[in-house]
């Protein structure tokens, strides 16, 4: 990791992506040198140990690319901004990258590859395993993944699409729990 | 009162009249500390050994052997114990009854004042009532409470705020104690006051006792207002916290005060003493906690002692921070901490109730005979009022709460990612309450600190303190917390979703940390659970539990718990919603779990079986005496096949008999399909008459008087081939491999 520190004016649009997302690009100076254009690879390299590692990676990249420049992702990574309390919805400003809403989207994104809008048994199934990794038997899993299904599934459609997602994590802190301090 | 009439009423205050009097009569009849209590029955034993001793008196007269004696010394100290304790938990149980007083009046204030009602009767029968002193409330009624609060504490929130927690208790304390100390000089130099003989070092030393806020006054106050777990867990954890930094200023100012000169190097040295003293109090704690969770590895044949490892490795964590005066608070919530994890993995579910009611019984009991205490030592201690230091201590105890808070929390608020409001900066500066501990030390305090009187007057401004706080914050806090409308405690049901997507977020917000390179609280975290996971589990928990992740053991227990809710309701259920049930069981085949078991059928011919009414008796009175006797065979049920989990909110009748169908397949799954390694080997425990039928669904459905029975039979040979290889997993009951009892309960006659 890189701790060149990049100022504005390198940065393409760079007043715009502040705008959009909040973000300046001093502040994640650390962040700099993806100006050239990350590839999977690099990133793949950081996640190596972490269960839904390519998942995260995935996210970055929009489908079909093979690179991702600097504004895409400090626009990723804008979502997790500490929320600001005092936003309200006045409709003009397009929703901030960081509010409540905006982070359950991503985070549902992450469950839903497909992009069909719902987090099917078979994606679900899929992010367990990839958590649990080789210590639980299919049947367990299959039993785990049934049995979220059942709870979170109101209208029965075998499947969880975003406000059934969203109420079900209606207890959790979602503010605090997707923050990263220092993207102030 | 309205509520009962006037019979019952009257009946309990004639007892605890009747209480009040024994117990005056026996504080009469103690002289403890003169020892004359040898005097009375000694003419007794006296003459007794004059009849047996032959040849010395001429004038000896045959006593009639005495059919009633009363030696009442034999049993006085556990008699009298035991008492008072049995007065406590009367009158703890008297307020409940009272329904209007006990929402208004939080529990600790009318303890309190039942308290102040026995010291005054006991003063008036011009006795000496029984003292807290310091020993008996810091080595015995103390530890429980906070054993209670540390093992139960909720890691997760207590992590997460530990900067602010340890700001609070930390700084805040310090600012706090030199406060009120530097104050108190200052308002003891007034002439009015006529303290001037207090040096500034007296009075830091009462600043130091009385800035620290008292866990068991939080407890009792915080249980019952129900606020968020933010706020509670700030209020508490600061309170458990500055137990380190009270010790070390509380032994500083009192060595200090000895000594003529106060030097740099002495600061200094203090400052390395708060460390040693934190650090050393949480190793020391960490040490028991690893060995009791070594020792709970190893418990799988003696159950019944599993809860006594707990209490005991805890007690002596205590102790052992206490010889070495460190904090033993902190040494008790760490070792509490360490070892909960470990230790509920390996041991019996019995175990682990009787720990949590156990705990729960100690520290009730503690907490009562504290407040009792306080109330009788109230009236007892050595008081003298002096108007313009209390007022002044009382306000400025206040006053530097308040900026201490507000103060702090501008700081704090700086770092943290949820900020505190106005709102939570007033419930916690509200919260600071005083207790039973700041009384305990300034009791401590040496009586030739400057006069007697000087005591006296800290002892009665602690009290004042101590009795404001109680009294009138603690049953101001309620309305308070209705009327600015804080965000109160959510009850939510564990939720098998939550778990799964808070875990997913763990993941992803570690992998997000790792690409900003950006070391937070989720990289440490992630850290520390693979440092778990490949190290320390292998060593501190038994069997094959040690690599279960930890999705799978929450969802098998919310597995257990609902299959313990169903036997508890559906005990009360009635038949003729079987054949409903049984009818609409099978005729849902819209039900996706149906499908996907039919898809997982290796046999197409297994269909739902129709349940007789017999046999629905049958198999619930054998599910309710299973489930109740080895809770482990139902965990191993929960580890295999549950094709469909109907977890629903509203538990209808027929909802919990389609359940109760619902087990009853799953069972007769689990039989067809093959053991997995994982399986749990207890079912070995469940014996048979041998003469059961096989069961299978192919034959005859018709008679099966004992199906279940058969169906257990049948696991229990087919698991018998892999028995040997089998280690015993965390056992969720039995109190040991007592074949002869486990098998008379399954004997369906």
């Amino acid at each position: 990791m890189g701790s060149s520190r990049s100022s504005l004016r390198g940065v393409p649009d760079g007043q715009q992506l502040l705008q959009e997302t909040g973000c300046e690009p001093e502040r994640s100076g650390r962040l700099g040198w993806f100006c050239l254009g990350l590839r999977s690879e690099d990133l793949e390299a950081e996640l190596s140990e972490n269960p839904i590692g390519d998942r995260i990676v995935g996210a970055f990249f929009q489908p079909g690319q093979e690179t991702v420049d600097f504004p895409s992702f400090v626009r990723v990574l804008a979502h997790f901004r500490p929320t600001e309390k005092n936003w309200t919805r006045d409709g003009v400003q397009p929703e901030p990258a960081n509010s409540r809403n905006r982070k359950l989207k991503f985070a549902f994104q992450l469950y839903d590859q497909d992009r069909d809008g719902k987090i099917s048994r078979t994606e679900l199934l899929q992010v367990l395993r990839e958590m649990l990794g080789l210590q639980v038997t299919e049947e367990q899993l299959q039993s785990i993944a049934e049995r979220a299904i059942q709870e979170a599934d109101l209208d029965r459609d075998d499947a969880i699409c975003f406000d059934e997602f969203r109420k079900s994590l209606e207890k959790v802190d979602i503010d605090h729990k997707m923050s990263v301090r220092f993207l102030e | 009162m309205a509520v009962l009439g006037p019979g019952p009423a009257s009946f309990r205050f004639g007892s605890v009249l009747l209480i009040l009097l024994i117990l005056s009569g026996s504080s009469w009849t103690r002289d403890v500390p003169t020892g004359r209590n040898d005097t009375r029955p000694e003419p007794n034993r006296e003459r007794d050994g004059q009849d047996r001793d032959p040849g010395t008196n001429a004038t000896k007269h045959k006593k009639a052997f005495p059919v009633l004696e009363l030696n009442y010394d034999y049993v006085r100290m556990p008699f009298e114990i035991s008492l008072w304790i049995l007065l406590a938990l009367l009158m703890k149980l008297g307020f409940h009854i009272i329904p209007r007083i006990s929402h208004v009046v939080p529990e600790s204030c009318l303890l309190i004042f039942v308290g102040l009602l026995i010291g005054g009767v006991i003063k008036a029968i011009q006795e000496k009532a029984p003292v807290m002193d310091t020993k008996l409330f810091f080595l015995y009624l103390l530890p429980p409470i906070i054993l209670d609060a540390g093992y139960f504490l909720p890691i997760r929130a207590f992590t997460e705020n530990m900067g602010t927690i340890l700001v609070f208790a930390v700084v805040g304390t310090l600012w706090n104690a030199f406060f009120i100390g530097g104050m108190m000089f200052a308002v003891c130099q007034i002439e009015a006051a006529a303290a001037a003989h207090v040096s500034l070092l007296s009075c830091l030393l009462f600043g130091s006792i009385i800035s620290a806020v008292d866990p068991v006054a939080v407890l009792a106050v915080f249980e019952e207002i129900h606020i968020n777990e933010l706020l509670h867990i700030l209020v508490f954890g600061e309170s458990l916290l500055n137990d380190a930094v009270t010790v070390v200023l509380y032994h500083l100012f009192e060595e200090f005060s000895h000594a003529d000169t106060v030097t740099v190097g002495d600061a200094f040295l203090g400052v390395v003493s708060f460390f040693v003293v934190s650090l050393g109090g949480i190793l020391v704690g960490v040490i028991y906690g690893v060995l009791g969770a070594f020792t709970s590895r190893f418990t799988s044949h003696s159950r019944v002692i599993e809860p006594l490892f707990v209490f005991l490795y805890s007690y002596m964590a205590y102790l052992s921070a206490e010889v070495f005066h460190l904090s033993g608070i902190m040494s008790l919530i760490a070792c509490g901490v360490v070892m909960r994890p470990y230790v509920e993995a390996n041991i019996s579910h019995k175990s682990y109730t009787t720990i949590k009611y156990f705990l729960k019984m100690w520290s009730s009991v503690s907490e009562t005979l504290i407040f009792i205490f306080l109330g009788v030592s109230t009236v007892e201690g050595p008081h003298n009022w002096n108007w313009i230091f209390v007022v002044f201590t009382l306000v400025f105890c206040l006053l530097s709460r308040v900026l201490g808070v507000v103060g702090l929390t501008f700081i704090i608020n700086k770092f943290r990612i949820v900020k505190l409001t106005k709102k939570d900066q007033f419930i916690v500066a509200y919260g600071g309450l005083r207790g039973a501990i700041a009384f305990s030390l300034g009791y401590l305090i040496h009586q030739d600190e400057g006069s007697k009187d000087t005591r006296g007057m800290f002892l009665t401004a602690i009290i004042t303190v101590i009795f404001f706080t109680v009294f009138v914050q603690g049953m101001t806090i309620r309305p308070l917390v209705e009327l600015l409308a804080v965000k109160k405690k959510k009850e939510s049901k564990p939720s098998i979703n939550e778990e799964i997507h808070t875990q997913f977020l763990d993941h992803l917000l570690t992998g997000i940390e790792d690409i900003c390179g950006h070391y937070g609280h989720h990289h440490w975290k992630d850290k520390l659970n693979r440092f778990n996971k490949t190290y320390v589990k292998k060593w501190l928990i038994a069997g094959e539990r040690s690599s279960e992740p930890q999705l799978i053991s929450f969802y098998n227990k919310m597995e257990m718990k609902q299959a313990m809710m169903l036997v508890e309701s559906g005990s009360a259920a009635k038949l003729p919603s079987v054949m409903a049930a049984a009818a609409a069981a099978p005729a849902a085949p819209a039900d996706p779990a149906q499908t996907a078991e039919q898809q997982r059928e290796p046999t197409p011919e297994r269909m739902i079986p129709k349940i007789s009414k017999t046999r629905e008796a049958e198999i619930r009175r054998i599910l309710r005496a299973n489930l109740q006797n080895t809770r482990q065979r139902l965990r191993s049920y929960s580890r295999h096949d549950f094709f469909m989990d109907p977890f629903e909110d509203n538990m209808s009748e027929v909802r919990f008999r389609r359940q109760r169908v619902e087990m009853e397949r799953r069972m007769s799954h689990y039989l067809t399909v093959p053991a997995k390694q994982q399986e749990t080997p207890s079912v070995r425990k469940v014996w048979f008459e041998p003469e059961h039928k096989v069961y299978t669904y192919d034959k005859n459905e018709r008679t099966r008087p004992s199906d279940s029975a058969a169906l257990l039979d049948e696991s229990n040979q087919r698991a018998d081939g892999q028995s040997e290889r089998q280690k015993p997993t965390r056992c969720l009951s039995d109190p040991g491999p007592d074949g002869d009892e486990e098998g008379s309960c399954f004997r369906p006659s």
